[in-house]
């Protein structure tokens, strides 16, 4: 399969992954604290018990893709 | 022993199981191989068919093998060896802690054979060592070796070795050789990919000569628990629920029991764990994809969805990360060393042959008793 489809175009946007991440350190930091959390923690994980922090990782990563794009 | 010949093993067709997003699915596969190589085995598969036990079929070994082929042709896929060389370097040490010589050994799943090179590079710096006593002129310890492994493009791009080496394109579970014909077969990093690991290690102990020795290192136990931990809690938070990205592995404990059944004596079973450290998620999923470890197991979803991924990046770091931001990732490599019995091996004394009692234990550090030690 030659030309560009879509695993390659994929493969293409994920190698950007580690450079976008790196500028969202601190977002991922509170994500991820709060994940460990409640895994040490009495209740059980659940669906979208971090929604707010995942929220503001997503918006600093895709922040970070737009403004790497221009 | 014919098998210089490169010979093409069909594999058996696995009925492929209901899978369900999540749960293990099992399902009974009979071998059905025996009749594509007629002769060159000296027992039929009976056994292992008419006991009723299936065999479990948790991996697709077609995936794996297209996963190795690709993970072959790579143009710079030697940054991805770092692993296999290490550990086909402390296979290679084990086979030398063994004072003998080898005509024919066999490295099953081989792949670009990174034992081999390290066989014939140690046995120079033994050389040198023994420079005062030198009996014969050189110690091979391994004088001919067979490699097998599933992927063709790995044994085209086999690593060179001063050992004379013939590919064959076999896979682990189905050896194409004779009964009581290896003196050696070693094994690095490819029996955690085996769906009948019995059933493998029970052909391995057939092959071998009686007083033949197996030296195997496998990945197992906690291997990876940082990255399957950190899909685990992403997927959950994220989707609600989670499907295993990481495949299962044999525990330490279990090994000795498998070795046993298959009928090896004289059992050694340590456990290495190698800390890799990466940048992040990402570059730990790209080198075990590079490695050819991509998950091949038959309940694996198909995708992992960006915001999992973004989820599990975050969390790895969180949680695992060390001072200087990079993540670890572990590798517990279990090694095993068995025999196959033979005459010459030390047994068990009979019971009640003992002519010296434990109570004389207290009395060796005296001088004056010069009687039997």
């Amino acid at each position: 399969m030659s030309g560009s489809n879509a695993w390659s175009r994929s493969r293409e946007k994920m190698r950007l992954f580690p450079e976008l991440f790196a500028q969202c350190a601190g977002e991922g930091a509170t994500y991820g604290k709060c994940v460990a959390a409640t895994s040490t923690g009495r209740q059980e994980l659940k669906k979208d018990m971090c929604a707010k922090e995942f929220e503001a990782l997503k918006t600093c990563f895709t922040n970070a893709a737009k403004k790497k794009a221009k | 022993m014919s098998s210089g010949v490169c010979r093409r093993v069909l594999q058996s067709a696995g009925s492929p199981p209901a899978a369900s997003a999540g749960s293990w699915s099992w399902s009974w596969s009979m071998s059905s191989c025996c009749r594509h190589r007629p002769g060159l085995r000296s027992e039929p598969r009976r056994g292992l068919s008419a006991s009723g036990r299936g065999t479990m079929n948790v991996f697709n070994r077609e995936m794996k093998k297209r996963q190795k082929n690709w993970a072959a042709s790579l143009q710079d896929g030697h940054q991805y060896d770092y692993l296999r060389n290490e550990v086909g370097s402390r296979v290679a040490d084990r086979v030398y802690d063994i004072a003998r010589t080898f005509p024919l050994a066999l490295d099953i799943g081989g792949g670009k054979s990174h034992i081999a090179e390290h066989l014939s590079k140690v046995q120079y710096k033994y050389f040198i060592l023994r420079l005062p006593c030198i009996s014969k002129g050189s110690a091979d310890f391994v004088e001919r070796l067979f490699l097998t492994d599933v992927s063709e493009n790995s044994l085209k791009r086999r690593r060179a070795s001063e050992i004379p080496t013939h590919g064959v394109l076999a896979d682990e579970e189905f050896l194409p050789f004779k009964e009581n014909t290896f003196d050696l077969v070693v094994s690095s990093l490819s029996l955690h990919w085996i769906n009948d690991l019995p059933g493998a290690l029970r052909q391995i102990h057939q092959v071998l000569k009686p007083d033949g020795v197996f030296i195997g290192a496998m990945v197992g136990g906690e291997t990876l628990y940082e990255l399957r931990c950190s899909l685990q809690l992403a997927e959950t938070e994220r989707e609600g629920g989670f499907s295993p990205h990481v495949s299962p592995y044999t525990a330490v404990t279990d090994l000795g029991n498998l070795l046993g059944q298959a009928g090896f004596t004289m059992l050694t079973v340590d456990i290495d764990e190698v800390q890799v450290h990466y940048p992040g998620i990402t570059e730990v999923m790209a080198d075990l994809q590079g490695m050819g470890e991509s998950n091949c197991a038959w309940n694996r979803r198909a995708m992992l969805h960006r915001d999992t991924i973004l989820a599990a990046a975050a969390i790895y770091k969180e949680m695992y990360a060390s001072e200087d931001g990079s993540i670890p990732a572990t590798f517990d490599i279990l090694y095993m060393i068995g025999w196959k019995p033979h005459e010459s091996q030390a047994r068990p004394a009979r019971r009640g042959s003992a002519n010296v009692s434990f109570g004389d234990l207290s009395k060796i550090s005296q001088p004056t008793d010069t009687n039997k030690s």
